[in-house]
């Protein structure tokens, strides 16, 4: 990946204001959710718990720089409701938890403890762009179409279009691994949004994309709130998130701070990354 | 933390008591729970083409990378057999008396065991290897290791195809008697998806173990070694172990000794192992009965796969 990451974006390319919309009935209700992770082989000390009984002293014996598994928890008793139509920011410095939170909300992660309850299967897109980095791109639409329970035959009549709209070109039939990131992110928008999802989680996906990109997948984002979805938002442009969204969570270390109308978040967080001299967030707010 | 201009944005908090009726009352579904069995089998089924490309593709490019390409799928079982074929076929040759074609009797052996062997080990590895389709869509995860086994079926044709010849070319060895085909070798390729569908339920057993402890990929390799030997991969069972010992009938109808036997049976080149339909049927029940196994024991976790 050579390409900087632009967290950037240029005023002229957002769009207006979100008009607020009456809110829908609840689509998603998360009940005090836990998410605790596993590490195999952190290194002694720091965080590891100390173990002192004789069979933990037997299994750590051959491995001198490593403690035994150290649980590090990301997502700590965070509780929210959200509706049809409304479009939220997740706020919150890096490691703070705002994508395990996505995950778990979307059934991709379990949650250790807690519960989360929705009103459809939510369509997360990830930074992670490739699925399988040594497939083609074509092979890669397939194969994500149909993780999304799509016939064969829905998937292939839908191949040309994923594709015209993640702009690949001939690239369609390289491997994914040769891909820049903002080409692997626009194919992953386009094929998360094959069908239109209820809920859809953007995960920092479209920092990658160019000006033209955004503007596209902005309208889709768009197209998809009218269809009384909501659409979970994380970035690290305080910008963009005040443009694309009606209400903000702040998280940090796994807590929620705030919860409320966009503008009210955004600011009190702006005021916190401020005021923190030498902010450990690498990246740039506005 | 920041407890600064906070509190006053929060919403005031749901107790779980209220939660579960507000969710329950727009008619929410929960999230990370097990599916019940009957819809889980159901949802796998619908995804069957899902399995077919996932596969076909892994197959593709599984063995890209390297300068012969897919001709290592053929190659690395031929270099096996060759090892225990000068091994086991001429320096230890007293390993299977009443053999007339001891070379192809261990081709045989070892190259149905690749199959085995190779199904085994990449569904042991299959969830931690397919993290990223796993934490990027929700479908029954039993979808992986039934892929990946899949996967090792379509890369078994052509070594199927390769076993053929090489044990045909075996019969012009010093010593080796002839093997010519005959029409009991259509019936391959049922005995292929017999072992595969035993396979399967062996690695989604694994896949379940090898998601919740990785060290078992570590020990995995000498397992497997250990059951090359128990399942008479080069060896007659029937005749190096001695009658009346207590662990004979085990290693005689143990599953992988029964497909061995199976594939030596349909080549048909042995007087000594007739293709008998006790044979088939004992084929038949275990793939049946491990695969149930294997899929059951898989679908009992199936909400933790993802966790790290």
């Amino acid at each position: 990946m050579t390409e900087d990451i632009d967290f950037e974006i240029d005023p002229e390319n957002l769009p207006k204001r979100l008009e607020r919309k009456p809110l829908g009935p609840p689509s998603v209700v998360v009940d005090d959710l836990h998410i605790t992770y596993r590490v195999f082989g952190a290194r002694r000390g720091g965080t590891t718990r100390q173990r002192t009984s004789l069979w933990d002293k037997a299994i750590s014996l051959g491995r001198p720089d490593t403690g035994p598994i150290t649980e590090a928890p990301a997502v700590r008793g965070v509780s929210f409701v959200a509706h049809h139509g409304e479009s939220i920011g997740i706020l919150g410095t890096n490691g703070s938890g705002k994508s395990t939170l996505l995950r778990a909300v979307a059934g991709l992660l379990p949650a250790t403890s807690g519960r989360v309850f929705t009103s459809a299967e939510p369509e997360l897109m990830g930074v992670n762009a490739a699925l399988l980095p040594r497939l083609t791109g074509e092979r890669n639409i397939m194969i994500g179409g149909l993780a999304l329970g799509l016939n064969a035959k829905q998937v292939r009549e839908s191949v040309p279009k994923v594709a015209e709209f993640a702009e690949l070109g001939d690239f369609l039939y390289l491997p994914m691994s040769s891909y820049s990131s903002g080409m692997a992110s626009r194919l992953r928008f386009a094929i998360s949004t094959i069908r239109t999802p209820e809920i859809l989680m953007i995960d920092e996906a479209l920092a990658t994309g160019d000006a033209s990109f955004r503007k596209k997948s902005t309208a889709r984002i768009e197209e998809i709130r009218e269809k009384a979805g909501t659409v979970f938002f994380v970035s690290h442009s305080l910008a963009s998130v005040r443009a694309m969204c009606t209400r903000a969570l702040w998280i940090e270390k796994g807590e929620l701070v705030a919860d409320g109308d966009v503008d009210d978040v955004a600011d009190a967080y702006n005021a916190f990354v401020e005021g923190r001299t030498n902010a450990s967030s690498g990246a740039k707010l506005r | 933390m920041a407890d600064h201009t906070a509190d006053a944005l929060l919403a005031p908090r749901l107790t779980s008591a209220q939660a579960a009726e507000l969710a329950s009352s727009a008619g929410l579904t929960e999230m990370g729970i097990r599916p019940p069995l009957g819809r889980y089998a159901a949802q796998v089924w619908q995804r069957r083409s899902f399995i077919w490309n996932l596969s076909a593709s892994r197959a593709y490019s599984k063995n890209q990378g390297s300068y012969l390409g897919q001709s290592w799928a053929v190659l690395r079982p031929m270099l096996d057999a060759a090892v225990y074929v000068i091994i086991f076929g001429f320096l230890f040759d007293s390993s299977a008396p009443g053999i007339d074609n001891r070379a192809a009797f261990i081709t045989i052996g070892t190259f149905t065991y690749t199959l085995f062997q190779t199904s085994v080990m990449s569904g042991l590895n299959s969830i931690p290897s397919n993290l990223q389709l796993i934490r990027s869509h929700r479908f029954p995860r039993a979808v992986v290791p039934l892929a990946t086994v899949m996967t090792e079926t379509v890369l078994f044709a052509p070594i199927l195809v390769a076993m053929l010849v090489i044990t045909m070319v075996t019969g012009l060895l010093p010593g080796m008697g002839a093997v010519w085909p005959t029409w009991s070798w259509l019936l391959l390729p049922f005995a292929a998806v017999l072992l595969a569908i035993f396979s399967s339920g062996v690695a989604m057993f694994f896949a379940r173990v090898g998601a919740r402890a990785p060290d078992i990929a570590n020990a995995m390799p000498f397992i497997l070694t250990l059951g090359r030997y128990a399942s008479g991969g080069m060896f007659l069972i029937s005749a190096m172990i001695p009658e009346g010992a207590w662990y004979r009938p085990i290693l005689l109808h143990q599953p992988v000794a029964i497909y061995l036997e199976l594939f030596r049976a349909v080549f048909g080149n042995e007087s000594l192992i007739p293709m008998t339909p006790m044979l088939w049927l004992e084929a038949i029940l275990w793939a049946v009965v491990v695969f149930v196994i294997g899929f059951l024991y898989f679908w009992r976790a199936e909400e933790t796969y993802g966790r790290d």
